[in-house]
């Protein structure tokens, strides 16, 4: 595997993402504020005003605990660089990447990833912390953020899968923004997914989703056993290969149906 | 006053025939809309399955409540969403020379551009939800029903107004996109009623951020009633940020430089 561009196209990721300081700014504190910032005002709702002791078997502590440490990894997961590449294909600048030695996806996946790498390193700084005042393991908030990484993986993998329905229609956006919504709900970051009844289950369970915030953030408050979480990284790993040959038979699919002029 | 009409219609007729073309586009638009109404009733369904109150809204309250706000919502987004996602272009790119020169409010030619008509599913959506709560969560109906066409031009023009306000720094940062994607998040608290709030964030949407009365004010309204005092905040609320909306976008046309701005 040649290193030289891979380097070179994370640093080019990472100097885009940071030119526009505010915006990134912005970024960072929105996706870990407003998910954090819902989950509080259902808790404030059910606990302070609606005066309950325990939902789901768990306190207003254990909530709150949830809450501060799925931000941690709330950070992680995102990443909208399957956008660029239905944007890629929509607008036929695809065609330009054809001409490069070296995949597009690849390269997009890389140059997206610089910042989420940089957040990934904020966010050990202050698990780190959170782990002094909440008496956590660190060395959990490591392994759990490896497996945010993971998800991280998963989550583009999906996407550049999904983006390559751009090929056969006009664009691949609804499409993109339909994943994005699901992850949303099913990942974890809105509500711990412990307080699905029974009957819901099955929404999560059968995704990869939970990987990417409720996993990790309920191994690092100790709640997962190390054997549930060697479990999900085994099948984070088998999401990755499965993700794998996804990409590579939607895109060889996709690129014989384009026609660069436009998608 | 009749130019302006005849524009819109004009404007109207001419996106329903571009949307027509891309249908495939247009569907997955129309779920991906339906999925997200899905995904909230479905996260509040969550909540209910461990609890019968939240802060004294009833599951069917709640419903009605979403009901009310995906109606207001979607008609937003029907005429007045896209254009403020183009607006940054039209001002970074110095494509609003050309709407200057037309003998039209350009701002109303800048707002009124583009209009997202796959959202029509939503307003058949979250008036079927609310129609379908309606008497589980205590609203009276019949006549009452009269009131909802006030309280959703309450709701849109909120959204217009509260959007616009997120939209028109682009004349002094460049790029929009910051505000655009801060104007979302703060959007979220749209999404649940504001008596869900604690004080300090409660009286942030009532007021300064009136984010609440796209959804949450109407849907109380209609369940509770408003006293005198309300109704007067809710309009003194609006009008400030149109007096706002109409200073700023002044300013910023003077700070205008076409395409080097």
């Amino acid at each position: 595997m040649h290193l030289g561009w891979r380097w070179e196209a994370l640093k080019n990721g990472f100097r885009d993402a940071t030119a526009y300081r505010v915006e990134f700014l912005f970024e960072i504190l929105g996706s870990a504020l407003v998910p954090a910032s819902i989950q509080l005002v259902f808790w404030y709702a059910l606990f302070k005003v609606g005066g309950s002791q325990t939902i789901a078997g768990l306190t207003h502590a254990d909530l709150l605990t949830y809450t501060w440490v799925s931000m941690l990894f709330t950070q992680v997961r995102g990443g909208d660089h399957d956008f660029e590449l239905q944007e890629l294909i929509r607008t036929g600048q695809l065609s330009q990447y054809l001409l490069r030695p070296v995949g597009v996806v690849e390269f997009t996946y890389i140059r997206g990833l610089a910042p989420r790498l940089f957040i990934a390193a904020l966010s050990l700084s202050a698990g780190s912390l959170i782990a002094f005042f909440l008496k956590l393991s660190i060395y959990k908030i490591f392994a759990a953020m490896t497996l945010a990484l993971l998800g991280n993986v998963i989550h583009y993998q999906i996407g550049a899968s999904l983006a390559t329905s751009a090929f056969l229609w006009e664009e691949a956006y609804s499409v993109l923004m339909i994943k994005n919504m699901a992850v949303n709900f099913l990942s974890g970051e809105l509500i711990p997914l412990n307080l699905f009844p029974e009957s819901m289950t099955w929404m999560w369970k059968y995704t990869p989703f939970y990987l990417y915030v409720y996993g990790p953030t309920q191994y690092a408050l100790g709640r997962w056993s190390d054997a549930e979480f060697f479990h999900a990284l085994i099948l984070a790993l088998l999401w990755i290969v499965l993700g794998f040959f996804m990409i590579r038979l939607s895109w060889s699919w996709g690129i014989k149906k384009y026609l660069s002029l436009g998608g | 006053m009749f130019q302006y009409l005849e524009t819109f219609r004009v404007q109207l007729k001419n996106n329903f025939v571009r949307q027509a073309v891309y249908r495939t586009n247009f569907l997955t638009s129309l779920i991906a809309d339906s999925i997200w109404i899905c995904i909230e009733l479905a996260l509040f369904s969550v909540i209910y399955a461990n609890t019968s109150f939240i802060s004294g809204w009833t599951k069917p309250q709640v419903c009605f409540f979403l009901g009310i706000f995906f109606t207001s919502d979607a008609l937003y987004a029907i005429f007045f969403q896209t254009n403020m996602w183009n607006f940054s272009n039209l001002v970074n790119q110095g494509e609003l020379d050309i709407l200057l020169t037309k003998p039209i409010n350009p701002l109303f030619l800048a707002l009124t551009r583009s209009m997202n008509l796959g959202s029509i599913l939503n307003v058949i959506f979250g008036l079927t939800i609310a129609s379908h709560y309606a008497t589980s969560s205590g609203f009276q109906g019949g006549l009452h029903w009269l009131k909802l066409g006030y309280w959703l031009t309450v709701g849109v023009s909120t959204a217009l107004l509260l959007r616009f306000s997120f939209c028109i720094w682009v004349f002094w940062t460049e790029r929009g996109g910051a505000f655009s994607r801060l104007y979302y998040q703060f959007f979220t608290f749209a999404t649940k009623p504001d008596s869900l709030y604690p004080k300090m964030i409660r009286y942030t949407i009532l007021s300064v951020l009136p984010f609440a009365f796209i959804g949450s004010v109407p849907a109380r309204a209609l369940l509770h009633g408003l006293s005198l005092e309300e109704h007067l905040h809710i309009l003194a609320v609006l009008l400030g940020f149109y007096l706002l909306n109409r200073t700023l976008w002044r300013q910023g046309l003077k700070r205008y430089q076409s395409a080097s701005s």
